[in-house]
C-alpha cells in the first residue's frame, strides 16, 4: 500500500506543479483532457490505497476527486470537470447495463414480490419522515419561509421524492468490486432498482402537483404522458439497444468492450435527448439480453469487466470532484438533520418490514440503501431547472446531502455485503 | 451532443474500413491502401467537417480539440518509445547519413521552391513563408515504412530490405519534429524567447510524464490495469499540453523517449497496453484532423500538384543518395526512393499541431497542402511499390549479343 500511496502522492505533486504552471501562463487552453487523465490516475491509485485501508475502492476515487478537484485544492479546473458529464452518462449506462445482466426471469419470480413489498414500505415511512422534516424546518429553510402553507407541502413532497432516492450506481459498483453473489446480494439490487422506477414516479407527480400549487395547473394528461415516455419509451429503447446487441455479437462479434462503450455512450447521450432516463434504457437492455440468451448477457458481464475499469474509476472521481464542499456549510445542518432521519427511517423500515426468512435482510439490508449518486444528482438538476425562483436552493440541500452519503455510502454498502457473507473479496485488479 | 455524432460516425467508418470487401486489394486496390492506412478517415473527415458538407461546425471543433490532444498526445508517446537509446548506440554512422539524405534532399526539393511560391501568392514577410515553407518540406521529408513491413511480411520482398526501409522511414521523423520544434520556436509566440520557452516548457512536461508514467507502471502486471494506467497518462500528458497551450506532439515524445530511456524491462508491456488504444485514437485524430481541411482553399489546391510532383522528385533522387551512403550498412532494395513515396499519418500530426498552435491564413494552407498531399502520396506510393519489387532492367551492354 505505501507504494501506491507514494505514486498518488506524486501524482498530486504533478498536478500541483501543472497548476503552478497555469497560473504563469496567461493563455491557457481546455482543460477536459486534463481533468480525465488526472482523475483517472488519481482514481486508480486512490483505489489502491483506500482498499489497503479496508475501504471500498470506490470510496478512494470519490475522496481522490474531492481533494483534488476545483473545490478543494483546486489543481483540476472547474470547466474541466464539467466537461466530463459524458464521461458520467457512460459510467451510469455501463452500470446499468451489468446490473440488467443480472436480472433474470426466475429471479423475479424469486424475489420480486417481496422486493416491490419491502420497497413499498421502505420508501413509503423514508418518504413521510422526510416529509415530516422538510415541512417542520419551514422558518428555518429559506426557500420555504415565504411560501403559503399548500405550496411549502407541495415542495415538501417534492424534495422528500428525492431524498428518498437510492444509488443503484454505487450499489451495483460494489457489487462488483467485492464479486458479491447470492440471495441478500440479488436483494439488494433488485430493491435499489426498482427504489429507483418509484422515485422516478412519484417525482413526476410530486412534480406536477407543485407546479399545480404556483398556480401552473395541474394537467393529468401531460403529467401521465411524461411518466410513461419516460418509462415505457426507456424500456423500448433499451430493447431495440438489446437487439442491436445480439445481432452485432452473432453477425459481427469483435471488439465487442469498443462497441459496448460505443453503444452505452449512444443510450447516455441519446437518452437525455429524448427526455428518456439513461439508466433505465441501459438496465432494461441487459435484462432483455439476459433472458433472451444467457451466454452472451455473460461475454457482456466480462467485456464491461475489461473495459469497466478506467471507466468506473474516472466516474467516481469526477463525482468527487463535482462536490461543492461549500454547501456542507451553508445549508450543512438541515442536510445532516436529513441524512439522519433518512437512515433512520430506512434501518427501522428495513427491520420491520423486510421478509423474516433471511435475518441478514432485517440486520444489514438498510446499509446498503443509504448511498445516493447519479439519479439523485439529476431529479436536483430537474428541480433546479423546472422550478427557477426556488429549485437552485432545493439543489444546494440534495447536493450536500449526497456529498455526505457518497462518502459513507460506499463504505456501508461494502460492510453490508461483507456482514451477509456473500462478499468474496478484491483479488481482481480490474473490479471497479 | 457533436461527441456522440463523432463517435457514431467513427464507430462506422471503422466497421467499414474493416470490412474484407473494402480491404481486399484486388477488387479496389486505392481505397483498400487508404482505407488500412487509415487516411480513408482523413477524407470522411474533410466531407463532413466544416469546409464541405458542414455536419460538424467549427464550434463543434472547438468542443472537440481534447480528442485531438489526446490523439496527438498518443502519437507522440509511441514516437518516443520507438526511440530506443541502446538500438541507436549500435546503429553504424551511414544509417543516420543515409536517412538524412532522403529526408534532407525531399526537405530542399520542396522547402525552397515552396517559399518562392508561398511568397508569390500569400504576400506574407519573408520570415512567415520561410516558416510554413519549412514545415511544408519536414512534412515531404517524412516517409511511412509500411509497405516495406506488409512487403517483406508477405514475402514479396527479402526481410533484410524491408526492415532497412523501415529502419530509414523511422529515423526521418526526427527530421520532422526537429523543424516543427523550429517553427513553433519562431511562430508560437510574441518573441523567439517566448516561443523556445514553450518548447522547453512542452519538453519538461514531457519528461516530468514519461518519468511519473514510468513509475506508476513499475511492478504493474495486469494488462488491463497497465492499459488503464496507460491512457490515464497519456491523456495527462496531452491534456495538460493542450491546457498550458504547447505542443502535445513533442510533449508525447518527450513522455515516450523518457519512458523508453527509464521504463527497464516494462517499456515492451507498456508498449503493448499502448497498443491497444492506439489504432482508435489514431482514427478519431485522422478524422478530426480531415476535419480542418479547407477543401475550397483554392490557394491549397494550386500548391499540391507542385508539392506532391517535388516531394515524389526529392524523394527519388534522395533515396538513390541514401543508397550510396549505406551500401555498406544496410541492404536496400535498388530503387529506395519509390519505397518511400508513402507519407504516412505522422506529416498530418505535425501540421495539425501547427494549425492549433499557431492559427492563421498561412498555417491552413500548408495544412491543407499537407493534409490532402498524404492522400495523394499514399495512392501514388502504391503503385510506386511495384517499382521496388520489380527488378531492375538489365544493362545492356554495347557489342554484347
Amino acid at each position: 500500500m505505501s507504494g501506491a500511496i507514494i505514486r498518488l502522492g506524486l501524482l498530486v505533486a504533478v498536478l500541483a506543479g501543472i497548476s503552478g504552471v497555469q497560473e504563469w501562463r496567461v493563455d491557457t487552453g481546455n482543460s477536459v483532457m486534463l481533468a480525465a487523465g488526472a482523475l483517472l490516475l488519481c482514481g486508480l491509485f486512490a483505489g489502491k490505497v483506500a482498499k489497503g485501508f479496508g475501504l471500498p475502492r470506490l470510496t478512494g476515487y470519490i475522496l481522490v476527486g474531492v481533494v483534488v478537484g476545483p473545490y478543494a485544492l483546486g489543481f483540476i479546473p472547474g470547466e474541466g470537470v464539467k466537461g466530463l458529464e459524458l464521461v458520467k452518462g457512460l459510467a451510469v449506462s455501463l452500470i446499468a447495463l451489468v446490473a440488467g445482466t443480472e436480472l433474470n426471469l426466475g429471479l423475479i419470480r424469486r424475489v420480486g414480490m417481496k422486493v416491490a413489498m419491502l420497497c413499498v414500505a421502505v420508501c413509503g415511512v423514508t418518504f413521510v419522515v422526510c416529509f415530516a422534516a422538510v415541512f417542520a424546518l419551514k422558518p428555518v429553510l429559506p426557500f420555504l419561509t415565504p411560501m403559503t402553507v399548500p405550496q411549502a407541502l407541495a415542495v415538501s413532497a417534492l424534495v422528500s421524492t428525492v431524498v428518498v432516492s437510492f444509488s443503484p450506481t454505487v450499489t451495483i459498483a460494489i457489487v462488483q468490486e467485492t464479486s458479491a453473489r447470492g440471495s441478500f446480494t440479488e436483494f439488494l439490487m433488485a430493491l435499489v432498482i426498482i427504489g429507483d422506477l418509484f422515485v422516478m414516479v412519484a417525482f413526476a407527480l410530486a412534480a406536477g402537483v407543485t407546479r399545480a400549487s404556483f398556480g401552473g395547473g395541474f394537467d393529468v394528461q401531460g403529467l401521465l404522458s411524461g411518466v410513461g415516455w419516460e418509462l415505457f419509451g426507456s424500456v423500448g429503447v433499451g430493447a431495440l439497444l438489446a437487439l442491436i446487441l445480439l445481432v452485432y455479437m452473432r453477425r459481427v462479434n469483435r471488439e465487442l468492450p469498443l462497441f459496448l462503450v460505443g453503444l452505452c455512450f449512444a443510450a447516455a447521450e441519446g437518452g437525455s435527448r429524448l427526455h428518456l432516463s439513461p439508466l433505465l434504457v441501459a438496465l432494461s437492455a441487459g435484462a432483455l439480453i439476459a433472458n433472451l440468451d444467457e451466454r452472451n448477457s455473460q461475454r457482456i458481464h466480462h467485456a464491461i469487466q475489461l473495459a469497466g475499469l478506467p471507466v468506473f474509476a474516472l466516474f467516481f472521481a469526477a463525482a468527487g470532484a463535482g462536490l461543492k464542499l461549500s454547501t456542507l456549510v451553508t445549508v450543512g445542518p438541515a442536510a445532516l438533520l436529513l441524512v439522519v432521519l433518512r437512515a433512520v427511517a430506512i434501518h427501522q423500515s428495513c427491520r420491520r418490514f423486510a421478509p423474516a426468512e433471511d435475518p441478514r435482510l432485517k440486520r444489514y439490508l438498510w446499509m446498503g440503501l443509504i448511498s445516493q449518486a447519479g439519479v439523485t444528482f439529476g431529479l436536483a438538476a430537474l428541480i433546479s431547472r423546472t422550478f427557477p425562483d426556488f429549485g437552485p436552493q432545493v439543489e444546494v440541500l440534495i447536493v450536500a446531502m449526497i456529498t455526505t452519503h457518497e462518502l459513507v455510502g460506499p463504505v456501508l454498502t461494502r460492510r453490508a455485503l461483507e456482514r451477509s457473507g456473500e462478499a468474496r473479496g478484491d483479488e481482481r485488479p480490474q473490479t471497479a | 451532443m457533436q461527441a456522440l455524432l463523432v463517435f457514431l460516425a467513427i464507430a462506422a467508418l471503422s466497421l467499414l474500413a474493416s470490412s474484407r470487401t473494402l480491404l481486399d486489394p484486388s477488387r479496389f486496390p486505392g481505397v483498400a491502401q487508404l482505407a488500412a492506412s487509415g487516411l480513408i478517415f482523413l477524407i470522411f473527415g474533410a466531407l463532413l467537417g466544416p469546409g464541405l458538407i458542414g455536419v460538424l461546425s467549427a464550434e463543434d471543433l472547438q468542443g472537440l480539440r481534447p480528442v485531438v490532444s489526446l490523439g496527438l498526445g498518443t502519437a507522440g508517446v509511441i514516437l518516443g518509445l520507438n526511440l530506443e537509446p541502446r538500438v541507436l548506440r549500435l546503429l553504424p554512422r551511414p544509417v543516420f547519413s543515409a536517412a538524412l539524405a532522403h529526408a534532407g534532399v525531399a526537405f530542399l526539393f520542396v522547402a525552397v521552391p515552396m517559399a518562392g511560391a508561398l511568397l508569390l501568392t500569400t504576400r506574407l514577410p519573408l520570415g512567415v513563408v520561410v516558416g510554413g515553407a519549412a514545415l511544408l518540406g519536414a512534412a515531404a521529408s517524412l516517409s511511412s515504412g509500411h509497405f516495406a513491413v506488409l512487403g517483406y511480411r508477405s514475402g514479396r520482398m527479402e526481410r533484410a530490405r524491408g526492415l532497412a526501409v523501415a529502419l530509414l522511414t523511422m529515423l526521418d521523423d526526427w527530421v520532422g519534429l526537429l523543424v516543427l520544434a523550429l517553427a513553433l520556436v519562431l511562430g508560437s509566440a510574441a518573441s523567439v524567447a517566448d516561443g523556445g520557452g514553450l518548447v522547453a516548457l512542452a519538453l519538461l512536461l514531457g519528461m516530468l510524464c514519461g518519468a511519473l508514467i514510468a513509475f506508476l507502471t513499475y511492478a504493474l502486471k495486469d494488462l488491463s490495469e497497465l492499459t488503464a494506467v496507460m491512457l490515464g497518462g497519456v491523456a495527462l500528458v496531452g491534456g495538460a499540453a493542450s491546457y498550458l497551450r504547447v505542443s502535445a506532439l513533442l510533449a508525447g515524445v518527450a513522455c515516450g523517449a523518457t519512458l523508453a530511456l527509464v521504463g527497464g524491462r516494462a517499456v515492451e508491456q507498456v508498449a503493448r497496453a499502448l497498443g491497444r488504444f492506439e489504432r482508435p485514437t489514431y482514427l478519431m485524430l485522422v478524422f478530426l484532423a480531415g476535419c480542418y481541411v479547407q477543401a475550397r482553399d483554392v490557394d491549397a489546391w494550386v500548391l499540391l500538384p507542385g508539392y506532391v510532383a517535388l516531394r515524389f522528385l526529392g524523394k527519388v533522387w534522395g533515396g538513390s543518395l541514401a543508397r550510396r551512403f549505406a551500401a555498406t550498412a544496410l541492404e536496400l532494395p535498388p530503387r529506395l526512393g519509390y519505397a518511400l513515396i508513402a507519407q504516412g499519418g505522422l506529416a498530418v500530426c505535425l501540421v495539425v499541431q501547427y494549425l492549433m498552435l499557431v492559427p492563421g491564413p498561412l498555417s491552413q494552407h500548408v495544412f491543407d497542402v499537407v493534409a490532402l498531399g498524404a492522400v495523394v502520396n499514399e495512392v501514388l506510393a502504391n503503385r510506386a511499390f511495384r517499382h521496388v519489387l520489380e527488378p531492375p532492367p538489365p544493362v545492356v551492354k554495347e557489342g554484347a549479343a
